[in-house]
């Protein structure tokens, strides 16, 4: 039986996250291959319903990240991603889905490291969370 | 009417008995009240002890915690050594879960589980933060204008200063606004926030290394021009009290500086006499002191 | 049905080296409505450039997904690749395979099964981009220099020699910065004011550069060349355009207060100018020192200026600006080394910092270039410096300041050369002496008899009758334990972000490296540009540097700015929101929601719908997700799609 790999999705803003994503890659620091990144141009941009999309079409983990609150290149568009996935883990208790397989992060464009080790906690996470029962999986 | 659990640790209870009885009975004035910790152990030392084997150390220290949270109460030593052995293991249990199930594993054999509800706290705090200046201030009997005091804060309180939080481990001030407060003078000195010696298990391996530190801070404070040294551990005390006698010993220098617990220190202030404080039973005599205190009310 | 076209690139090994570029392109090429898939080494050298060209001609493409490097390095390259072969270069799509692939994990096949999942992605979104056409906006074309130290003030000069107006914004009552506090200057020992001072008059008389002193930035709004700023005028007390600069007020005033131009090290008076060749060579009075002010009493200034020129109770005036492009060169602040408590500062009076000893340097300060040290005026004679204060510090700051080792190598050689039976001590833990002539100045220092001494100081006590500064440090070559009994300790302080720069940070929208001070948009490409569009970096501002850097970063910002403003118009992004006003229901919500107030409830008929404005609106999508009925949609960036990429993400439909 080989071992569960899961699946991430993570939608990271143009300016920050995904800046620190591009700086783990030229610090060369080495994280599972499990993520796939979807790039944004706010964490405020993410409608709570892709994140369910992402988890309906059999995504284990979702991950939404972006900048600082206070440091949001639009100001406040982090603040309404904040709101919005905060909410957005009450109601999945409700609807029988495990909101650990949510997850919100702060990642400045300095921060490789962080991004890094986010995703390889991240990943560890949900490895012990196991398969997403939800989804179509081929 | 506030209460607090003592951890009274080995030194007092064996050599200084003094600190203990002036401690609590100045805080009686206070309405603070001490409760026992039943069947305590040594802290247990922390330079030794970490050093030789953390998990041994850890449990011990835990199960010392343990049955002080019993109480309900938060838990006051008055040695910087306990301070450090207790606080530091308090830390490290409530900032690491695997470490704590481990621990709370060990000390199920004995009965007792560690929870981290209580916070260790040193007497100076009681002193400088729960009474203050203004009241000790205010308690004075006869207050010890004259008395040039040079304090020593000892290590174990102070650092590592990311745990302990107790403000600037470089340049403190507490001990010397009590000290103050008694209407005595505190005065600067070379080296003062040197170690006495004793601590990170020099005293029992090395003891030449533990009175070359001793025999230093004592040459400071006596060309500094002090009447006394005011400490706030029990460990230090020892030090710079028996630390005399062996340096006598050995290098055949006399310095017949008295030493003084921060509570034996306010405990002159209010005129309590040398028996009371258990000035008696310490290698150095008090008697240059008292005299200068009682000469100035001729 | 489109042709899509994907070109993997191999990055030289960069790419290639994880990922099998050969088999991927196989792979790729069987997506749906990918007309042909190519691996070239080097995507966005010409002959690569070339491929797409050809193949867009020849092979009818009319989409493409270059699977390479970060966006963030070609996506503009190929964006003109597609342009120029008559292509709408919305229709490309970058997938990043070597920063978010290639470079971070090591598994061959899984590296390239991601990739293709990469690839798949930005298929799936090519397929459904629209084209869009940039909006064109007209570009004010001035710009704004915040700062007017050396850096602001050679941003100004370039800028304005070339032909377009700036608008140079100094917070103190003068401008000249850091630099104008300096005596001499390394390596060359050149007078700091001698050279400085002639581009300070040639601002003040350059008809292209409008100057506002003793004014800060208070609001900046806006966007790339089209930036409004609002600027606070503070009071000086007196009318600017009676002022003669005859310093009769300056020398009559009866208050002496310590002065912060000389880092306390002297003092000035109530009404004062920092120095003498300031510009504009006009008094401030200080509302917190001056007697008429605070008691009422006094006012001699009053009475001695011929000209009638004192206003105590004028108040602050507020300016709007228009701009094109901002350059921020607000410079930094020295390292307060009072919480280094080990050092004594603030305690012992004979430890002094480098910037209050550069003060005592100065001919023209405080002791007219007299070294004496504070507790007794004496000329001290054993000198020790301190290096990386404040700096390469775990419990302070980690980076290293950059000059400081210069500095304090400059000033001990001024002092030995003064006074050569001086004895000088610098304590370091390395010597950075990198820039022209550096070392050579270095070795000069230590041919005249300066002593390096290697090692970390531990701490610094006094002796109480002498208040001589005894310094404790490991000496790491003699390998012992020293202490070392001086007349006076200098620290050289590094450099730390101005008090201010938050501030400034926020207003502007900028992000801040990890050491505090502004970040570039990239550390080795972009030096001066910022991630915010129109808006550059000068000087120390974003991070710590010497004269010569400064200078040659402040002519980069000049040229950055001048790449905004020499233009008429310029092309906005059209990667902006639109409203479907047949859905939308006038509720407002986007509009509550919008930072920018791009959004305006109009009437349309006879309901009210939400109306964006195209040349406001930053396209961050949070009007998006607020409409309560989906009528807002990002361009190129729907629902559809987001869905498309997620299936092709998680392995979905082939």
């Amino acid at each position: 039986m080989t071992e569960f790999s899961p699946r991430i999705v993570a939608f990271c803003c143009n300016w920050c996250s995904y800046v620190g994503a591009d700086l783990a890659g030229t610090s060369r620091l080495q994280y599972p291959d499990n993520i796939r990144i979807i790039k944004v141009m706010c964490s405020g941009q993410v409608f709570p319903s892709y994140i369910l999309k992402a988890l309906e079409l059999g995504a284990d983990g979702v991950m939404v990240a972006g900048c600082h609150i206070g440091d949001c290149h639009y100001v406040s568009g982090n603040k309404k991603a904040q709101e919005r996935v905060e909410t957005l883990l009450r109601v999945m208790k409700t609807l029988g889905l495990d909101p650990r397989r949510v997850r919100l992060e702060w990642i400045s464009a300095s921060e490789g490291v962080k991004f890094a080790n986010t995703v390889k906690e991240f990943v560890e996470e949900v490895k012990e969370l196991g398969p997403n029962q939800l989804g179509v999986r081929e | 009417m506030k209460e607090y659990a003592i951890f009274l640790g080995c030194i007092i209870p064996n050599r200084y008995p003094g600190i203990e009885t002036t401690s609590t009975s100045i805080l009686k004035d206070f309405d603070i009240e001490l409760l026992p910790i039943n069947g305590a152990s040594c802290c247990p030392a922390p330079g030794v002890f970490s050093s030789f084997h953390l998990e041994s150390w850890l449990a011990i220290a835990a199960r010392n915690i343990a049955i002080g949270e019993e109480t309900g109460r938060d838990i006051v030593t008055m040695c910087n050594g306990c301070y450090g052995s207790l606080a530091e293991a308090n830390h490290l249990l409530n900032g690491n879960k695997e470490l704590k199930d481990k621990i709370n594993d060990i000390l199920s054999k004995v009965g007792c589980e560690f929870k981290g509800n209580s916070k260790i706290k040193h007497m100076i705090e009681v002193f400088s933060e729960d009474i203050g200046v203004k009241k000790i201030q205010e308690y004075m009997k006869n207050p010890l204008d004259g008395i040039k005091v040079c304090t020593h804060y000892g290590c174990h309180f102070l650092k590592p200063s990311e745990i302990k939080k107790h403000g600037s481990s470089e340049r403190p001030k507490f001990l010397d606004e009590l000290v103050r407060a008694t209407g005595a003078e505190s005065i600067d000195y070379k080296d003062k926030t040197m170690c006495c010696g004793f601590g990170g298990g020099v005293r029992a391996r090395d003891i030449d290394v533990t009175l070359d530190f001793t025999r230093e801070k004592l040459k400071n404070i006596i060309s500094a021009g002090g009447d006394c040294i005011v400490d706030q551990c029990a460990s230090c005390h020892l030090e710079f009290d028996r630390g005399q006698a062996e340096i006598k010993k050995i290098y055949g220098e006399e310095f017949r500086l008295p030493v003084l617990y921060f509570t034996q220190l306010i405990g002159l202030g209010i005129g309590m006499g040398q028996k009371e404080l258990g000035l008696t039973f310490q290698n150095i005599p008090a008697e240059s002191l008292l005299d200068k205190i009682n000469g100035r009310k001729k | 049905m489109t042709n899509i076209g994907v070109y993997i690139c191999h990055c030289g090994t960069n790419i290639a080296g994880v990922v099998d570029v050969e088999a991927l392109a196989k792979r790729v090429a069987k997506l749906k409505d990918v007309s042909l898939a190519r691996d070239y080494k080097y995507m966005c050298s010409n002959p690569g450039q070339d491929l797409i060209r050809d193949d867009i001609k020849h092979r009818n493409l009319d989409r493409v997904v270059v699977a390479a490097c970060s966006p963030r390095m070609h996506e503009n390259t190929y964006k003109k690749v597609l342009a120029s072969a008559g292509l709408n270069p919305f229709l490309l799509e970058i997938a990043n395979i070597r920063e978010q692939a290639s470079w971070v994990h090591l598994d061959k096949e899984k590296t390239t099964n991601k990739a293709f999942d990469l690839i798949n992605m930005a298929v799936s979104k090519v397929r459904m981009d629209e084209p869009l056409t940039s909006m064109s906006a007209n570009v004010i074309q001035r710009v704004l220099v915040i700062g007017a130290g050396i850096a602001g003030i050679q941003t100004s000069l370039d800028i304005a020699n070339i032909g377009y107006d700036v608008v140079l914004v100094e917070k103190e009552q003068s401008i000249g910065g850091r630099m104008s506090q300096l005596g001499k200057t390394f390596p060359t020992l050149d007078c700091s004011a001698c050279i400085l001072t002639p581009k300070m008059v040639e601002v003040s008389s350059n008809p292209r550069i409008k100057l506002f002193t003793y004014s800060e930035v208070e609001e900046i709004s806006g966007f790339i060349g089209n930036f409004k700023a609002k600027i606070r005028k503070k009071s000086r007390g007196l009318d600017e355009s009676l002022c003669t600069g005859c310093g009769l007020c300056q020398e009559k005033c009866p208050t002496r207060v310590p002065s912060e131009y000389d880092e306390k090290m002297g003092k000035r008076k109530a009404i004062y100018t920092l120095f003498p060749q300031a510009v504009p060579n006009i008094p401030v009075i200080d509302r917190a020192s001056c007697l008429y002010i605070t008691k009422g009493k006094c006012g001699v200034c009053k009475k001695v200026c011929p000209v009638g020129a004192i206003d105590y109770e004028r108040g602050d005036e507020f300016i709007e600006e228009e701009v094109g492009a901002v350059v921020v060169a607000s410079g930094f602040d020295p390292f307060d080394p009072t919480s280094k408590e080990e050092y004594g500062f603030g305690i012992y009076k004979n430890v002094i910092t480098g910037l209050q000893l550069e003060r005592l340097l100065h001919a023209a300060g405080p002791t007219q270039g007299e070294v004496v040290r504070p507790s007794d005026g004496a000329v001290p004679k054993r000198i020790a410096f301190v290096q990386c204060v404040g700096s390469r510090d775990e419990h302070a700051n980690k980076y290293c300041s950059r000059v400081c080792c210069m500095y304090a190598i400059k000033n001990a050689l001024l002092i030995k050369e003064h006074h050569p039976e001086s004895e000088i001590f610098i304590y370091y833990i390395d010597i950075r002496a990198f820039g022209k002539g550096y070392e050579e100045f270095y070795k000069r220092a230590q041919e005249k008899g300066i002593k390096f001494m290697r090692g970390r100081v531990a701490e610094i006590f006094e002796e109480p009758a002498s208040r001589n500064p005894v310094i404790r440090a490991d000496d790491t070559l003699l390998g012992m334990v020293t202490e070392n009994e001086v007349d006076m300790v200098v620290l050289s302080v590094g450099m730390i972000p101005r008090s201010d720069s938050s501030r400034i940070q926020k207003m502007l929208g900028l992000a801040a490296s990890p050491d505090g001070f502004f970040m570039e948009a990239h550390a080795k490409l972009r030096p001066v540009d910022t991630l915010v569009d129109g808006v550059f970096l000068a000087g120390t501002a974003q991070g710590p540097k010497d004269i010569p850097d400064t200078v040659a970063q402040a002519k980069g910002a000049a040229s950055g700015a001048l790449g905004v403003v020499s233009h008429k118009a310029l092309l906005l992004s059209p990667l902006i929101s639109e409203v479907d006003e047949r859905l939308c229901r006038g509720c407002g919500d986007c509009k509550d929601v919008c930072e920018y107030g791009a959004i305006e409830l109009v009437t349309l008929d006879t309901r009210k719908v939400a109306k964006i404005n195209p040349a406001i609106c930053k396209g961050c999508g949070s009007c998006v997700v607020a409409c309560c009925n989906g009528s807002i949609k990002l361009r190129n960036f729907t629902d559809s799609i987001t869905f498309a990429m997620l299936e092709a993400a998680l392995g979905g439909a082939l």
